[in-house]
This record gives structure tokens, sequence and C-alpha cells, in this order.
């Protein structure tokens, strides 16, 4: 049991997380500190629930961009809404009307992807530009600060505080509790249903999947729905996080949480991946914007370092699989 | 064997204007285990996609355990006990062996969780119908062909078969394998489960069948018992003419040094050692083995997509490098790979693409450009030569039959003027016609002077063709055999028993 | 004597021209296509059809073109191309530094020529080498081509970013506006450029030996290898064409706007791009470039008349990107109704 949790992939992202905290904070000693941690906690936050939500269809062997803009249009256009009838209350409708709003768009990706036969890609830089123009367009261009009264203070509400004395009143924001509570549902989903094992088989050998008599649709659908759902509650919590709702947010961000997703273990393929790999990925790739901003490289520059970075990640796994093929199983893989 | 538990009478179909299937009547008693032989175009999948609910008869009845239908829905054909094993054997290679055999059966319960005890059980019970044991928690992508045979077996029966289908199982496996399978059948016959087995492969159908049915151009023209019954005879039904292969002459082989191909000390770490042989011109060698011989993987490694670790080769005296596809052809060798469909055909593009693709650089006019029409010229030359059947050459090459695929593979290497031609499995999932007239190619390929190196395990073929049989196990050559020497027999019991000495070279 | 029924003579000598020129049945639906929405567009604003209009969209259509190309050969090979937008603002900051930074004011007439020629090489260079890392990537390391693409895209935006702040590059010398303003017997220089590529892009695929290997790649690229295709070759050189083609792209943006900036396009650009080769029915293996130029010129229109309608509306921009997201999903549908048969 434990050998196969050393040679498990999630336990070489494992690794490669200590190691490279190690490096930072014996550069910068502050970097150990319980602040540091909530800091960067904080940050991914959203991250995770987005991989979270992109997981499942990265098992079943898509690859979608289209999640980022879902979070933008839910978010943005929910707060337009509420603000244009006065509203002056809490989170919760926020997040209930963004949620609705995602599971319908999450559900037009599905539709388009099983009524015809479209691959998940095509359709999500469809959707993926159809819905930040739709938002900039016939909702706002510009980014709007007037929170309802009953959200004020909601971006500090922590469930641990800290005193740090260089940075003050830091905590770990009780959003965490959403990541907690989605991850462990993921994870069940997956394991223990007959649609998460459904989603792993789709993955795997899709003919085989629908000879089986998987209700392939149905399955596809609920992923899609599920994606929608939690890319909207990532807009709304990131928007409350940083106390402005912003039309374009996470527009540059797809290869981040793809990334994540791949380097936690899912396959480009399909069939493959994991709650923790991902959760793994994330917390590698937030680690990683976190050093750069702390190196001092200029703003600037940072995406060419995040572009290096994403070619060196995404190269990696491609080249594990392509040295599997030349050992063994040559012939039958490929074949594949 | 018991009383009769399908019956299908008078059935036809057509597809368009192509008859299909013509006034086909058969039936398979309880128990009985029934061999469907033909070539390819005979009707043979056609009647088991009736069967199994695929496809609709135009005409004709079906009557399983007694019940009438003139159609069936697959969802009929599987609760009447029908169950189809596929060549792909319908698994998922990125899940457990356990989680496949069970899944059939927790998707039908409509069941949505998972209980992975359950699961473990129901696997458990699959294997022991037939009485095998498999680690149930390695994912299938790891185990062997033969192995996820079996769980295909275990799957069809969990799911309450009474009539298990399987076509062409035969065809990935080897001969030891075959013998597990066919001792799996015999468990299954003696259960009073019914076997329908579709395969080319005459040799084994006499060997594990209570009946032959044999279709020809959509007609049954021969249902009887399997006793007694020579491959001659059947072969002569299959294509209505004899093939005769008391005449056959081989190529003179001319010694010459050097020698065409000369192997030495060839080595690939996780594969074969030590691998030491020559080639000469006109020669056919042979080489075959069971699984884990390795015979693929230093077949690909001749041709460069495996390069070997250590070892010399030699093409004509000359010491060369094969390190890519590239370095191998430039040196005349050639390979014609066991899957055409993946790996030999571009399935889409036209026979005449498919057929020039090799030898696409020297069709360029003075101006550098391609020239189409040498281009069609060349393509239609080999079309005639290898006698491929096809209205035109820009037709896609997936509206060919088996045989006349494997042809097209041929000529694309052909083409290229090959001095070393290897040919893994030649003739699998090709109709006896087909089969015999490519044989009879190699034998006059190797006449004209091309060295042949023959990967196969299909021991008729092997005697019928080669100069020279290598046996390989587990990485090595093991054994070295002339033509004449060896008897069918003779070869097939060395094949699977284990008692020669390594031969030094 | 008999008579042979000429209905039946001329008709086999029109299908076998058609064949010969590449024209398929999809051909003919796209320029009805064409026919319709012009007819519809003149018909809201005839300005649509005026001297000016056309000659407008004769300047602005080749950008959108060549790029088009540039994607279009990494379809067919059965990949995608998603940083040909990047690239291309890459190729034209890059020029636009050298020319800034390298030219003299006080230059000379011939000496400008000579300058602008190294910075359209600098150009063409930047296009080459971005193929290059593209091609490495997807054909040496077998990075599958959507992450890779994305991941370039991204690093080649960065290199732009970091070079010039956000800011827009300006000041060319005036030469360069020749390129993207003149005209050559009354037709844009641009467009001329255009159909040139166009062309030799058709003469690439189709009647040379690398194009040929280049769709047989596409089509199966298990057996290609397997055919001794080198793989990693023709790939490689695949992404260096694409990246030449989004380089002259840049160029001819730069030449138009005088300016270069990280901004151009974005993902939309790419989003049109890949919507031109869907409505074009380009696919691995299979591609027939008349339809894509054909198509091309159908987006322009869309394009164009969609700027008649809104304009004057705030944000018309945004209006589009929503769109062409729209459009493309639409243009999906319908390749799944009308190439249904086919399937089966």
């Amino acid at each position: 049991m434990l050998r196969k949790v050393i040679k498990s992939n999630e336990f070489v992202i494992f690794l490669i997380l200590a190691f490279l905290s190690l490096m930072v904070g014996t550069i910068n000693p502050a970097f150990f500190s319980i602040s540091t941690v909530f800091d960067i906690l904080r940050a991914a936050i959203v991250y995770f629930i987005m991989a979270f939500g992109l997981l499942p269809i990265m098992i079943a062997g898509g690859i979608d961009i289209s999640f980022v803009a879902i979070a933008a249009v839910t978010s943005y256009a929910t707060h337009m809404l509420l603000i244009k009838y006065g509203y002056q209350g809490g989170i919760v409708p926020y997040y209930l009307i963004a949620c609705a709003m995602g599971l319908l768009a999450g559900l037009l990706n599905g539709f388009l992807v099983t009524r015809f036969n479209l691959p998940v890609f095509n359709v999500s830089l469809a959707t993926f530009t159809m819905w930040y123009g739709f938002n900039l367009f016939f909702v706002g261009a510009t980014s709007n600060f007037d929170l309802p009264k009953g959200t004020v203070g909601y971006y500090a509400k922590f469930l641990i505080t800290s005193q740090d004395p260089l940075v003050g009143t830091t905590g770990l924001h009780v959003s965490i509790l959403y990541v907690i509570v989605i991850g462990v549902f993921i994870w069940w989903l997956l394991k223990y249903t007959t649609i998460g094992r459904g989603v792993y088989a789709i993955g795997g050998n899709r003919e085989v999947a629908i000879r089986s008599g998987f209700n392939v649709t149905m399955i596809m659908l609920v992923i899609f729905a599920i994606m929608g759902i939690l890319s909207a509650i990532a807009g709304v919590t990131q928007a409350f996080l940083s106390r402005y709702f912003n039309p374009v947010i996470f527009i540059g961000q797809p290869l981040d949480v793809l990334a994540a997703v791949i380097l936690g273990g899912a396959s480009v393929t399909g069939g493959r991946g994991s709650v923790i790999g991902t959760a793994l990925g994330v917390l590698l790739i937030q680690l990683i914007n976190r050093t750069l901003i702390l190196t001092g490289i200029p703003v600037e520059w940072q995406k060419l370092v995040l572009g290096i970075i994403l070619i060196l990640f995404t190269s990696i796994p491609a080249l594990r699989e392509r040295r599997v093929r030349r050992m063994g199983h040559t012939t039958e893989l490929l074949q594949e | 064997m018991g009383e009769e538990i399908l019956r299908v009478e008078h059935i036809s179909k057509r597809f368009g204007g192509v008859v299909a299937l013509d006034d086909v009547s058969l039936s398979i008693r309880k128990g009985e285990t029934c061999c469907l032989v033909g070539e390819n175009g005979s009707g043979k999948s056609t009647l088991i996609k009736i069967i199994s609910g695929v496809y609709i008869p135009d005409e004709g009845d079906i009557y399983v355990n007694s019940h009438h239908y003139k159609k069936l829905t697959p969802i009929e054909s599987i609760h009447e006990g029908i169950q189809v094993i596929y060549q792909d054997f319908s698994l998922f290679p990125n899940l457990t062996v356990a989680e496949n055999i069970a899944i059939n059966e927790q998707v039908a319960s409509g069941k949505r969780l998972v209980n992975w005890k359950e699961i473990e059980d129901i696997a458990r019970e699959g294997l022991t119908k037939i009485n095998v044991s498999l680690p149930l928690d390695v994912t299938v992508e790891t185990l062997s062909t033969a192995d996820r045979q079996l769980i295909a077996i275990a799957k069809a029966l969990l799911a309450k078969g009474r009539i298990i289908i399987m076509d062409e199982p035969t065809t990935a496996l080897t001969q030891k394998e075959i013998k597990a399978l066919f001792k799996v059948i015999n468990e299954l016959k003696s259960q009073g489960i019914s076997i329908l087995f579709v395969s080319h492969k005459l040799s084994e159908v006499t060997e594990i069948a209570d009946r032959t049915v044999i279709l020809r151009n959509g007609k049954k023209v021969m249902d009887q018992d399997a006793k007694g019954l020579e491959i001659r005879t059947m072969e002569y039904y299959m294509t209505g003419r004899e093939i005769d292969t008391s005449v056959i002459t081989f190529a003179e082989v001319v010694p010459v040094t050097p020698p065409l191909l000369r192997v030495e000390n060839l080595n690939l770490s996780h594969g074969f050692f030590n691998i030491s042989f020559e080639l000469g011109q006109n020669e056919v060698l042979g080489i075959t083995g069971l699984l884990g011989s390795e015979r693929t993987e230093l077949a690909l490694s001749l041709f460069g997509m495996l390069p070997a670790d250590s070892g010399n080769i030699y093409v004509k005296g000359d010491r060369v490098e094969i390190k890519s596809p590239m370095d191998a052809v430039r040196h005349g060798i050639g390979y014609v790979p066991d899957d055409r469909i993946t790996q030999g055909l571009f399935l889409d593009q036209s026979i005449s693409n498919n057929i020039v693709v090799r030898i696409i650089e020297g069709l360029k006019t003075r101006t550098g450009l391609l020239d189409n029409r040498t281009k069609s010229e060349q393509a239609n030359q080999w079309i005639r030569q290898l006698e491929i059947k096809t209205p035109s050459g820009e037709l896609p090459v997936k509206s060919l039959s088996g045989g006349n695929q494997q042809r097209v593979v041929l000529a694309k290497w052909l083409a290229s003027n090959p001095q070393i031609l290897i040919l893994n499995g030649p003739t699998v999932g090709v109709d006896v016609g087909s089969k015999a007239e490519i044989h009879e190619l190699i034998r006059t390929l190797a006449k004209q002077g091309i060295g042949i190196l023959l990967i196969s395990d299909d021991i008729p073929e092997l005697i019928q063709t080669c100069h020279r049989i290598l046996l390989m196990r587990a990485g090595k050559i093991v054994g070295e055999f002339h033509q004449g020497e060896i008897t069918e027999q003779q070869l097939y019991s060395e094949l699977i028993a284990g008692t020669l000495v390594e031969s030094s070279r | 004597m008999t008579t042979r029924p000429k209905t039946s003579l001329s008709k086999e000598r029109l299908m076998s021209f058609f064949k010969a020129a590449y024209i398929d049945s999809q051909t003919l639906q796209l320029v009805g296509v064409f026919v319709v929405l012009v007819i519809f567009f003149a018909a809201i604003d005839k300005k649509f059809l005026s001297s000016q209009s056309i000659t407008s969209m004769g300047f602005q259509l080749p950008e959108l073109g060549v790029l088009s190309l540039a994607m279009m050969l990494t379809i067919l090979t059965g990949g995608i191309n998603l940083s040909v937008n990047a690239t291309s603002n890459l190729d034209a900051v890059l020029a636009g530094f050298f020319m800034l930074k390298v030219v003299p004011p006080d230059a000379t007439g011939v000496q400008m020529v000579f300058y602008i020629g190294v910075a359209l090489l600098i150009a063409l260079l930047v296009g080459l080498i971005t193929g290059i890392v593209n091609g490495f990537l997807i054909g040496y390391i077998g990075v599958n081509p959507i992450l890779a693409t994305l991941a370039t895209m991204t690093f080649f935006t960065g290199i732009s970013t970091g070079l010039t702040g956000g800011a827009t590059v300006t000041g060319f010398p005036e030469s360069l506006a020749v390129i993207g303003h003149e005209k050559l017997l009354g037709i844009p220089i641009p467009f001329i450029i255009f159909v040139l590529l166009t062309i030799l892009t058709h003469y690439l695929l189709y009647r040379t030996a690398f194009g040929f290997k280049l769709r047989m790649l596409g089509s199966n690229p298990v057996a290609s290898e397997f055919s001794a295709i080198e793989n990693k070759t023709v790939l490689m050189k695949t992404y260096v064409l694409s990246g030449i083609l989004s380089a002259v792209t840049g160029i001819l943006i730069m030449s138009r706007t005088m300016s270069a900036a990280i901004e151009y396009g974005t993902t939309t650009y790419v989003l049109l791009t890949i919507l031109i080769s869907v409505l074009a029915n380009v696919v691995s293996g299979f591609g027939n470039v008349i339809n894509v130029f054909i198509s091309i010129i159908i987006l322009q229109i869309l394009s164009t008349g969609f700027h008649m309608i809104l304009a004057g509306i705030r944000g018309s921009s945004f209006f589009k990107d929503f769109a062409w997201g729209v459009l493309l999903i639409l243009i999906f549908i319908v390749n799944y109704f009308v190439y249904q048969r086919e399937r089966s």
C-alpha cells in the first residue's frame, strides 16, 4: 500500500511542492510564516474550485477553456442584476443566482458536445468568446465596486486569524470551506458513484462505454453542469475576496487551471486524474506565481516567465508518456 | 448437448444493391460449439450482427429460447442471453480488472452508488466461472491480450450469457493462449453454454468445433458435424476452388557473401537479447514464437521504430545504424505491420495515395512539383500487379476488404524497391483465397531477389513459405529449422514445448 | 450516324474541370453563401458596395486571410496553432523596435528601403523561430497541440508585454505604409500578397511532396510514422510555415496601422481563423484552399457588414465577439447536419 502511494503521480508533485517551498523559504525566510500560508491559500481558493470543476471533464477526455468565461459572466451579470434592483443583502442570493446561471451555461456546452458530436475544446472556444462578448456588450464593460451592504466585510471573514508583525492581521478565509466541501464532493462523485466511474470509462474508451450501457449523454451533461456551477461559485467568490466585480475576470487564466489539473495527473487523452493530484497541482502553480512576485520580476516579464513554466509543465507529462511507450507494451500502445 | 436454443430461418439481408445474406438458416443447440467460417464478404459478420440485434434482417425469422422474433434489438438480444465478444474485448484500459468484469452488471442494475466490495465479489465470481485467477486490482492496460480475452469472457458469462459469440477471438493470441482459451470453451460447454465461434483459422476450427457452418457469398454452403471434416474440404467450400499446396516451389537460395542482412548480438533492454542471424537474398526467413518472445520487437528494431541498444546490423556487408524508420528505409528495409488498420493504412485517403506514400519524393516533374499523372500511373500499375480489386484507385482505402487492404500495404512497400522486406502477420484477417495468393507473392518476391523476414505464428504459413524458421522464446533465439527438416506438427510442438537447447551462434 | 446527347458530354467535361480545379460541392455552397450575404448587406446599406468600402475590405481582409492560412496548415496535420496571433504581434513589436531604435531619422529614401527590408526580414525571422519552438514542442516532445500553443501563446505575448510594457509602439518610418496602403494596378498590395500566398499554399499542399506528407500525417499519424514519413520533421516544417505566415500577417497589420501592440486581435482573431477552417470543412488530412479563400471573404463581409450595422453603438467590438462565438456554434451545427450522410 505504501509502495503504491510513493510510486503515484501525486506523491511526485507533493515532493516537488515541498522542494520548491524549501528553496523559496531558504532565500526568503519570511516565507515560512502562517500568514504566507494563509495568503497563498487565499489566492488559491478560486483556482481549487475551478480546477475541481474542470477535472471530470478532463478525465472524460476533453479540454475546456470556457469555464473562466462562465465564471465571469455569471458573477458579473448576477451582481449587475442585483444592484439594479437595489439589493443590499448578503452573499447567499449571489451564489444562488450565479449557480443557476452557471448550471445553464454548463449545460449549453454539454448539449452542444453531446447532441452534435463536437470536440469539447472547439465548443469551449466558441462559448469562451461568446460569453465574454456577451458580458461586455449586454451587461457592462467596466468593473463595479458597489458592493451591497450585506456583503461588506465578507472579504475579511476568517476562520482562523493570525497576527503578523510585518503584515498585520491575516487569516484563513471562510471560503476555504467551499474548497473542502467541493473537493470532497468531487472525490466522492468520481470514486463512489456510477456517474463518476462512467466518467473514467468514457475517458478510457468511449465506444466501449456506450456499448457497456453507460448513458454517456447524461454523464457528460452532468459534469458540464457541475463545471458551470463551480465556475459560478469561483467567479462570485473571487469578486467578494477582491471586493469588486470584473467583467473580464480570469480571461488570461484558463491555462493556469489546465496546467494545474494536468500536473496533478490528468492525462490529456483522458481516463486518469484525481482530486488530490489536482489540488497539489493548483498549489504548485500558486506557489510558482508567488515566487515570481517575490523575486521581484517586473510585472511585464511575469507573463513571459509563466509562459516558459507552462511550456515546461506541459512538456514533462508528454515526455513521461512517451517514455512509457518505448518500454514494453509498445505494440499495444502504438495500436491505440 | 441439449435441445435447440437458437434458430434463424431464411435470413436475407441487403445493403443497397449488395446481397450480404441470401436465405441463410442455422440452428444451434445448447452446449454446442458451432464454428462459422467464411471468407471476407461471405456474410458472417452480417449474420452475427443480426443475431445480436445490431442489424435488422430484410427477410426471415429468429427463434431464441423458443421466442419468435422478426427482428432483435441489442437489449432484447442481451436479455435472451446472447453475448458478443468483439475483437477489442470491450474493456477499459485505465480501469482495474475487477471493475472491468463487474461494470456491465453495475450499469445494468441501475445502481447510482458504487460498492467496491460488491464489485470485487462480482469479479471473483466471474473469474471462478471460467476457472481462472487474475489479480483484481491491476489496471487492464498492463495485461496481455490473452488475459484481456479471459476478462471479456468472464464479463460475458456474468451477464448470464447462454450463447456466446466470439468474433475472430484467436487473431491476437499465440498458440499457447489458444490452447488455454479452448480449455475455457470446453468448460463452458460442460455448463451447457453454446458458443458461436467465428474464425478464419481452419486448423483451430477442426480442433474446437462440434459443428461447422461455411458461408460463401452470403449463402450457406455447408452445415455439418465437424468430425472428420478435412481442411482441404473446408477450403474448397469456402473459396469454391481447390488450394493446391502440394506444388510449392521455393526460391533457390544462392549463398552469397556477404549475406544480404546480418544481425550480430542485437540487444534491446526489456526486450530481446543476443540476437544473431543471417538472411540471404532470395531467402524467406520465418521468425516465430509465443507471447513474450519479442519477435515483433525484433522486427521493430530492424525497422528503426525501437532502435536496439547494442549490437550490429550489416546490410550487404556494410555496417549500418538504424535509429529511425528513415534509416531503415534508406538501407532498403521495409516493414508491413501486423495492425494494418492503425499502422499500415491511411483509411480515409485514396488507394493511390496509400500506395505512393513511400515513393512520393520520386514522383516529381522537373520543376520539383508533384506529377499527378505519373502518380496515378504508378498506383494503377501496382493495383494491376497485385490484383487489388477496386473500380478506381481514387476510392478511399477503407472501402476495400481485408485481403485487398493488405495488398495495398504490400504495394506501398514494394513500390519503394526494398531489398529486405519484414512482414509481420501478413495474412491475419485475410480470407483463404487472398492468403494463398499472398503466399505465392512472397515466394515470387524471394525469387526476384528480395530477402524476406516473415514473422508469423501461422504454422502452415511458415512451413509453406519459409526456407528457414527461427524460433524465439523470451527474447532469445532458441531454435532454427530448415525447410523439409520439420513438419507442421513438429514445429507446433517445439513452439509450445520448451525442451530445446538455446542455439549457440 | 449516332448523336451523343450533348448534355452528358458537357456534364462530364464540367465535372472533370471542377475536379481538376479542386472545386467541390462545398465550394459551390460557399459561393452561394457569399452571394446571399453580399445582397443582404447591400440591401441594408448601398454604401456597402461602394468602391471605398470594397477597397477598405481589400486592405483588411488579407490580415485575417494570411493568418487563416497559417491556421489551416496546422489543422491539416490534426493539430492547431493558437499562438498565430501572438506570433504576428510579437514579430511586429520586434520589427518595430528595430525600426525605432536602429533607423536614423535622417536616412535617405534608399537607405530607408534598406532598413525597412531588414525590419521585415527580422519579422519573418521571428515567425520562423516561433515556429521552431512550436514545432519542437509538438513534433519532437509530443505535447498536445492545444496545450503547447496555448502555452506558447502566453510565452510570446509575454515577450511582447515585457518589451513594450503594454504600450503601443508607434513612430515608424512613413515608407512602411506603402505595403499597407498602396495599390498596384488598382488592387491593394496586401490583397495581392494574400492571393499569392493562397496560391502558394495550394501548390504546397497539393503539388509538393511535403504537402502530400503533411496531409497523410494528418490522416493517420501512426501509419505515417510506420511509412517512414518523419513525423517530427513534417510537423516542424508545418509549424515553421505557420509561424512565417503569422509573421507576414504581423507585417501587414503593422503596415496598415503604422503601429504594433500586444492587443491586436486577441483570442477572437484566433477564433476567427478556426471558424474559417471549420466553415471550409478543413479537417485532419483534407482541406481545400479555394474553400478557405472563399470562407475568408465571407468572414470579411460579415465583419464589415456587422460594423456597418452597429456603427455608432458603443462597444460594438464586444458584440462582434459575442456574434463570432454564436456563429461558430451555428456553423458546427450546420456542418453536423450537412455531413451526417457522409459519416454513415
